[in-house]
């Protein structure tokens, strides 16, 4: 049985070599990049490959970013193990919720594509799905995702709800991939007049999310097992439809449903705004982002990232495309660390359309 | 809940052009990662000792007299000569030597 001291200690030692890998190694890998690249065309992911897959400094670099999180999960004091030996008692956690909850809409028969079954996301094992305690599991882990942010976490989340309020106060809103509902919590806060719902695939990830809502006290929200690419809510039954961090765990084929089922779904005039991961400053950048994406178990990062994304959501109707850096913590986008590269992706359903 | 299947074993990916180092940077990061957990817990340990007035915390942090700072050097060299000797690539005991390969081997 591994305390819970042995296991904080020992997940605080990953977060601090995370923290290292995040900045000082980081910084070393561009600087040594910037210094061989000086003067010279580096302005794809191929030529950036070039040039940084050759120096051992990245291979301590992705090395790391692989098994930093391998050990965050699958370690001697990794989250799989200390939540499998405290399985009861989450368990117990977890049956305030019942299965009938007002808060929550399950569907046993619900079929999981295969993309999502198929990959351990995040190196999750059994990724965030097939195991009772995954939401926790999850949520946990998601505590550690930037580093640097630490307590502050949550703050990004905020800071997207205050992006979209600066667009108006939206009634009724759709949450689209709410995982165990931390992007769905800064709208029951901030929009508490809001009738909220929040569907995601994974049945452990909801479980956890109407328990948090109903910790908070939350009654404005249901958690419901639904398909983002099919969520049978009916036609313009929503003014906006939003996710965090969702669209880049979907292949191309399932988004462009996830984008249809949006325009279905939102009322004449209403807005979609997702917080996700599309904007490069350069090609650095962009070889970092598909980096991160394979040694993350994220197979669908690269794809998102490549697509032509203002020119698929014309096609599917929408106007007022909008797709703008943001910033996850004040001045972050001049950070000289390791980051995600943030965008806020927001389209509007024209006011004449069906 | 049906649990996922055990899935099928793959390779680990590999950074390094050795994959050798690849798992050998696995071994290094476990036992770096038990490392803190014990300094973690003597940490601990300390804190319970010198609350409970069993240990004197000035005295731990005080430098070593003279005399103990000759035999902690010792033991300091004997640890670092066991823990560095292997680079010297030399045996310890009479036998074959250098690198091993049956690919030539007749039989």
């Amino acid at each position: 049985m591994t305390t819970e001291r042995a296991f904080n200690a020992g997940q605080r030692f990953l977060l601090a070599a995370k923290g290292f890998w995040t900045t000082t190694l980081y910084a070393q890998v561009r600087s040594e990049f910037d210094t061989i690249t000086h003067g010279k065309d580096v302005s794809t992911v191929a030529a950036v490959a070039d040039v940084l897959e050759e120096l051992p400094i990245y291979k301590y670099f992705a090395w790391l970013e692989r098994h930093l999180q391998r050990m965050k999960y699958s370690g001697r004091y990794g989250l799989a193990r200390f939540y499998d030996e405290h399985r009861e008692s989450l368990l117990e956690r977890l049956s305030t919720v019942s299965a009938d909850d007002p808060l929550l809409e399950l569907n046993p028969e619900l079929p999981l594509p295969k993309y999502y079954t198929d990959v351990d996301i995040h190196q999750h094992p059994g990724g965030v799905w097939s195991d009772d305690i995954a939401g926790l599991v999850y949520e946990h882990g998601a505590r550690s995702t930037t580093p640097l942010l630490g307590a502050a976490h949550a703050d990004l989340h905020t800071r997207f709800t205050d992006v979209v309020a600066e667009g108006g106060t939206p009634a009724s809103i759709l949450d689209m991939g709410c995982g165990f509902g931390k992007s769905t919590r800064p709208f029951i806060t901030k929009f508490a007049n809001a009738r909220i719902e929040a569907v995601d695939l994974s049945e452990p990830c909801l479980r956890t999310a109407a328990q948090f809502a109903r910790e908070m006290g939350s009654n404005n929200v249901r958690f419901r097992q639904r398909d983002a690419g099919n969520v049978g809510f009916p036609d313009k039954s929503f003014d906006l439809v939003t996710s965090t961090m969702f669209l880049h765990e979907i292949p191309p084929g399932p988004l462009d449903s996830v984008f249809a089922e949006a325009f279905r779904v939102l009322e004449p005039g209403g807005r979609m705004v997702h917080l996700d991961f599309y904007y490069f400053p350069d090609a650095f950048a962009r070889f970092m982002h598909y980096g991160h994406g394979r040694r993350n178990n994220e197979p669908y990062m690269q794809p998102l990232a490549e697509l032509d994304l203002p020119k698929v959501l014309r096609d599917h109707g929408f106007t007022d495309i909008e797709i703008a850096p943001f910033a996850e913590s004040p001045g972050a986008q001049s950070s000289q660390a390791w980051r995600f590269p943030w965008t806020v992706i927001s389209a509007r359903k024209p006011r004449h359309a069906k | 809940m049906i649990s996922k299947a055990a899935a099928p074993k793959r390779p680990e990916q590999v950074f390094f052009d050795d994959p050798a180092i690849d798992r050998l940077m696995g071994i290094v990061m476990s036992l770096a990662s038990e490392h803190y957990v014990l300094r973690d817990r003597v940490q601990a340990l300390e804190e319970q000792l010198t609350n409970a007035r069993l240990i004197d915390a000035a005295a731990l942090a005080k430098a070593p007299s003279p005399e103990q700072e000759a035999q902690y050097r010792a033991a300091a060299d004997d640890f670092a000569r066991t823990l560095l000797e292997p680079l010297l690539g030399q045996q310890q005991s009479l036998g074959a030597a250098g690198r091993f390969s049956l690919r030539r081997s007749r039989t």
